[in-house]
């Protein structure tokens, strides 16, 4: 545009005179905004990728305060290394074509030194291929689809949170002795609801319980009643539901209405606290799974959500849940693993987190929790909760029980997951 | 015997959710059949309804002092039908904003005017993001129609039921509006021939005005009656705007009672598929679709309108 | 729009200006605080905007679920890559020809519509595309999508090429983005294009002519696709993965709003500054702000209320009235 406004000069359009200037003022408030980053001594830059808009705007917002308030804590007793950390958070809009962009922009213009964030499979695909070519690595800290560990899984990618075949292993045995062996499943027609349901066929068929029956749901439904009805029409012991999403939201308010939460009995996969909080329990049914719980009585937890509540007096969310917890944990331990490797350099921090282990105490969980080097996901306590009737408005979940990881292994993961080797992954020491 | 008696409870089930599709094409179905502008913010406008809905049932007392606990203290029932009246009036106001912006588009190609609402659409649901966040909310409604009640066996909803009988009182309240009344004859003139409307000394730009306000306050009637049933997030509009062109489609522009033929065959294709073949209900839809449009051009009663060129 | 009889150029100024523009990219698109990628995929939208124009601002034919085609071709390079042979032309040749056999299996359904039955139909349909893309998983990878897509180098018999830099893809895009860009302006300009244009004016008098209206319809349609599948393989490359997400309605709106915000219905150009400015503006948007959807609909409404000839057509006014005020100046008025 530029060339064509030099040649015609002779008459100043005012709309040309300003176009300049308006041009100018643009670029030069784009280029302000490129960090100052020196190699070596100076901060290290993190590049928070989550959701701010999209199916996943919410789970995102939360994500990312998990990732600052580790952030914060770090800097606050100087930095790592001595170097101050410094964050840039792009939108990632629940869409994998701006996951790439996001990761593109934040490697090649940004030069960020570690990815964080995500909660869509998606999104956390596309970020890991970019991650994974230029050696950056990745925290996936919140998508539960057991593929990020399994077929999808990368050298420079860890993952923080429970999958859906954690969940099942948790719920399934339990379930089948409590209520029964007629099983029905109820599966969002996509690869998370599928594998998560396959896992829960597994594991019931294996204990002697059988699928009467499997309802596949396509992703978009907002209407359950045909579902429902069938479900009313077969009468199972126990329906298995492995619908995420806004589906999801849909199902319990529809679920709710029908008083249809306690019989038959309900089991979900995990349910992520900023999804749920704030609504009527009627709409929190069946029994699901979480992978921590602000009111667990352990030691840590209440200063945990003190500081959580300092930090962030104004969000609608007064107490945090697992979407940030899970945020802060892999951002904390990631800070942590630089700390002990003394280093950047990616291949060392890499070997610190296969090897991670870390307390049950300083999880602020009932176990102990380490890294499957093998895998890249990290294995943690997980719990099973029904809702709280008659507690205050923020005590939704009553914990019914506490799973040790190594019973709720995903056992799939190890054969279906391949590692790029150390070889193959580029060096990158930012 | 078996089999049709479990087809039957799917029957009720189709039929009352097509009811509802009905009552969320409505608005949409009247400001294309009448001013023939597509408006895809017809979906925003319906969650903006909900919201605004949600928020004057649930007034905090402090906001107005003593009259605002005298407000809260009444029954849920009484907030909850006032916001049934108020809600759609306010929204029918910011649709009439919207109609102000439109009006450069007519007379151009009907694709200005639906590209202008795609934009509106954007910024409404932003703007919703931005005043009540992104979280799931909830729309109270009142213990008369909530819970369930036991029928044949089965369970049933018995707020669906209200808001089928609902969906079904809205519609003939406005085929009588545009059959019977004297307002609904200028309408009905205004978009066959406005220049003659025109003629007649009647203010066209005024006309439109309330067409589009009245059109725009009926989704945000349709989306206070579909929150309970589908949730209430931001995004929650753009489940209502795709079945509402659909039904349109199918129905045939310019035709009311197409609309709501076509309402109820959606709810029943949709219902009887997930029943019986549960992955291909929303396919089936889209399928259904392009099945009439393929052997009747124009949907099922379709006139010829503008905006087919 | 220019109605130009008689034989144009092949290679035309407006061209020569932006070809040396997007060749001279790599060199300063990092000193401006922007990134390689940026213009991989800026390249790849034009072509995309360009095809889709063909459809839109030539034809007069409003689809809305353009992004179905785009996401085969991505689907169909990935397949072709993973499961037939590593070949660059294989793949790009699979994206163009299952896009165009798609593209053509629709069009026999629309091509004897318009107006908003065409524009519901090309919605549905695009629908049904990306409900198969979610639901194929076992093809597709489904939601987690179509993942370690390779970039082939470019091999050229005596010398290979890696593309496996930013800027090394860049140029290949931007060579097929010349190729598209030479080819559709002939067709423009061509006999063919000449009908299109007066399908866009008046299809019923076109039909009257004589001209089979049913067949350039559905082969603008098929042609469209298909330029709409290379630029999908081409984003099949710079992303090394394909997802459901281009086909849905969402995304096959944007193309939508990039052509008119470009000017795409009054010109040529139109869907290449679309497209430019829509990534430019979102990122600088984006990077600002996080409710930067607010402001790119409020612009996206402003220019449809003020000036629906988008940018395009604001400039050509602006040269317009220059050319008749210098035309004015010369002549003076005489009694």
């Amino acid at each position: 545009m530029s060339t064509k406004q030099a040649r015609h000069s002779e008459k100043a359009h005012p709309m040309r005179r300003v176009l300049p200037g308006v041009a100018a003022a643009v670029l030069g408030a784009y280029i302000a905004q490129v960090p100052v980053a020196a190699a070596g001594m100076g901060p290290i830059i993190i590049g928070l990728t989550s959701d701010a808009s999209g199916q996943y705007a919410n789970s995102g917002a939360s994500d990312r305060r998990g990732m600052l308030m580790a952030i914060a804590e770090f800097n606050a007793k100087g930095g790592v290394l001595g170097r101050k950390i410094v964050t840039i958070h792009i939108d990632t809009e629940t869409t994998p074509a701006t996951g790439s962009r996001a990761a593109e922009r934040l490697i090649s213009r940004d030069k960020v030194s570690f990815l964080i964030g995500a909660v869509s499979s998606g999104v956390a695909n596309a970020i890991s291929q970019v991650a994974q070519k230029n050696g950056v690595i990745y925290l996936n800290t919140n998508s539960s689809s057991p593929t990020e560990s399994g077929k999808n899984c990368h050298r420079v990618k860890f993952v923080w949170d429970g999958n859906g075949a954690n969940f099942a292993q948790a719920a399934v045995t339990n379930a089948l002795n409590t209520y029964g062996k007629k099983w029905q499943l109820v599966t969002n027609d996509y690869v998370w609801g599928h594998n998560t349901s396959k896992a829960t066929r597994t594991l019931v068929e294996k204990a002697g319980g059988t699928i009467v029956d499997e309802i596949l749901v396509p992703q978009g439904t907002r209407d359950f009643s045909s579902t429902l009805l069938k479900i009313q029409q077969v009468k199972p012991d126990v329906v298995a539901a492995a619908v995420g999403g806004d589906d999801q939201k849909a199902m319990r308010q529809q679920v709710a209405q029908l008083g249809m939460g306690q019989n038959p009995a309900w089991i979900n996969n995990q349910q992520d606290w900023p999804d749920v909080y704030g609504l009527p329990t009627d709409n929190l049914f069946g029994v699901f799974g979480t992978t921590w719980y602000y009111n667990l009585d352990l030691p840590g937890v209440a200063d945990f959500v003190a500081r959580y509540q300092k930090m962030y007096p104004d969000t609608k969310m007064r107490v945090p849940g697992n979407v940030f917890y899970n945020g802060y944990m892999a951002t904390h331990s990631l800070l942590q693993a630089i700390e002990t490797a003394g280093t950047t350099n990616n291949h060392a921090v890499i070997k610190q987190l296969e090897n991670l282990k870390v307390s049950a105490r300083e999880r602020m969980q009932h176990h102990d929790a380490w890294m499957n080097p093998k895998t890249h996901q990290m294995q943690q306590t997980i719990y099973l909760a029904t809702a709280n009737t008659g507690g205050d408005k923020d005590d939704m979940f009553k914990i019914i029980s506490e799973s040790a990881p190594e019973t709720v292994a995903d056992a799939n993961a190890e054969a279906t997951c391949k590692l790029e080797s150390l070889a193959d992954t580029p060096v990158y020491e930012p | 015997m078996d089999f049709l008696a479990n087809l039957a409870p799917h029957l009720v089930n189709g039929i009352t959710l097509g009811l509802l599709f009905a009552l969320i094409a409505l608005g949409f179905m009247l400001i294309v059949g009448v001013m023939e502008v597509i408006n895809l913010a017809h979906g925003s406008l319906f969650a903006l309804g909900a919201y605004v809905a949600m928020t004057i049932i649930g007034i905090e007392p402090q906001w107005f002092g003593p009259l605002g606990e005298w407000y809260a203290a009444l029954p849920a029932g009484l907030r909850y039908s006032f916001a049934l009246v108020l809600a759609p009036i306010l929204v029918g106001l910011v649709g009439m904003l919207l109609e102000f912006c439109l009006r450069g588009t007519y007379g151009k190609d009907p694709l200005f005017g639906l590209l202008l609402t795609f934009g509106a659409a954007m910024v409404i649901e932003e703007l919703i993001r931005i005043i009540w966040g992104s979280g799931e909310q909830v729309l109270q409604t009142p213990p008369a129609i909530s819970g369930a009640f036991i029928w044949n066996g089965l369970i049933w909803s018995s707020y669906r039921f209200f808001a089928a009988g609902f969906s079904v009182l809205a519609i003939v309240m406005v085929w009588l509006f545009l059959e019977r009344t004297p307002y609904g004859a200028i309408i009905k003139a205004g978009a066959h021939d406005s220049e003659m409307v025109r003629a007649l000394g009647i203010n066209l730009s005024r006309l439109r005005l309330y067409v589009f306000g009245f059109g725009v306050a009926l989704a945000a009637l349709a989306g206070i009656i579909m929150a309970p049933i589908w949730g209430l997030r931001p995004h929650v509009g753009v489940d209502a705007v795709i079945p509402a062109f659909l039904i349109i489609a199918l129905g045939g522009v310019g035709s009311f009672g197409g609309a709501v033929v076509a309402g109820v065959l959606v709810g029943l294709t949709v219902g009887i598929t997930g029943a019986y073949a549960s992955e291909w209900s929303l396919m089936s839809m889209y399928i259904l679709l392009i099945a009439v449009i393929s052997f009747r051009a124009r949907g099922l009663f379709g006139k010829k309108s503008v905006l087919e060129n | 729009m220019n109605t130009n009889t008689g034989v144009a150029a092949w290679i035309t100024r407006p061209m020569l200006i932006t070809f040396a523009l997007l060749v001279s990219l790599p060199l300063w698109i990092e000193s401006v605080g922007l990134y390689q990628y940026l213009g991989v995929e800026i390249v790849i939208w034009m072509v995309f905007a360009l095809g889709f124009n063909l459809l839109l601002g030539y034809t007069g034919l409003p689809a809305f679920g353009h992004g179905a085609y785009f996401g085969i071709g991505a689907y169909a390079f990935g397949l072709s890559q993973l499961h037939l042979a590593e070949s660059l032309w294989l793949g790009i040749f699979c994206a163009m020809f299952f896009a165009a056999l798609g593209g053509a299996m629709v069009a026999t359904f629309l091509s004897h519509r318009r107006g908003i039955y065409y524009a519901l139909l090309t919605i549905a349909f695009g629908q049904v595309f990306w409900f198969l893309s979610i639901k194929w998983h076992r093809l597709t990878g489904g939601e987690d999508g179509l993942l370690n897509i390779p970039r082939p180098d470019l091999d050229l018999g005596f010398v290979s090429i890696s593309l496996a830099s930013n800027q090394a893809l860049f140029y290949f895009v931007l060579l097929l983005f010349v190729l598209v860009v030479i080819g559709l302006w002939r067709l423009i300009h061509s006999p063919f294009g000449t009908v299109i244009k007066a399908i866009k004016q008046n299809e019923m008098r076109t039909a009257f002519i004589g001209y089979n209206v049913w067949l350039y319809k559905w082969l603008v349609f098929t042609l469209s696709a298909s330029i709409a599948g290379l630029a999908g393989g081409m984003f099949a490359m710079a992303q090394e993965s394909a997802y459901p997400d281009v086909m849905s309605l969402h995304a096959s709106g944007f193309v939508v709003m990039m052509v008119l915000i470009g000017g795409g219905m009054v010109s040529f150009w139109g869907p290449v500054i679309g497209a430019a400015v829509y990534f430019l503006a979102r990122d600088l948007l984006g990077a600002a702000t996080e409710t930067w959807l607010l402001w790119y609909g409020l612009m996206f409404m402003a220019v449809i209320m003020f000036k629906p000839e988008g940018i395009a057509g604001a400039w050509q006014g602006l040269v317009k009235r220059r050319k008749e005020s210098a035309r004015v100046e010369k002549k003076p008025f005489t009694g």
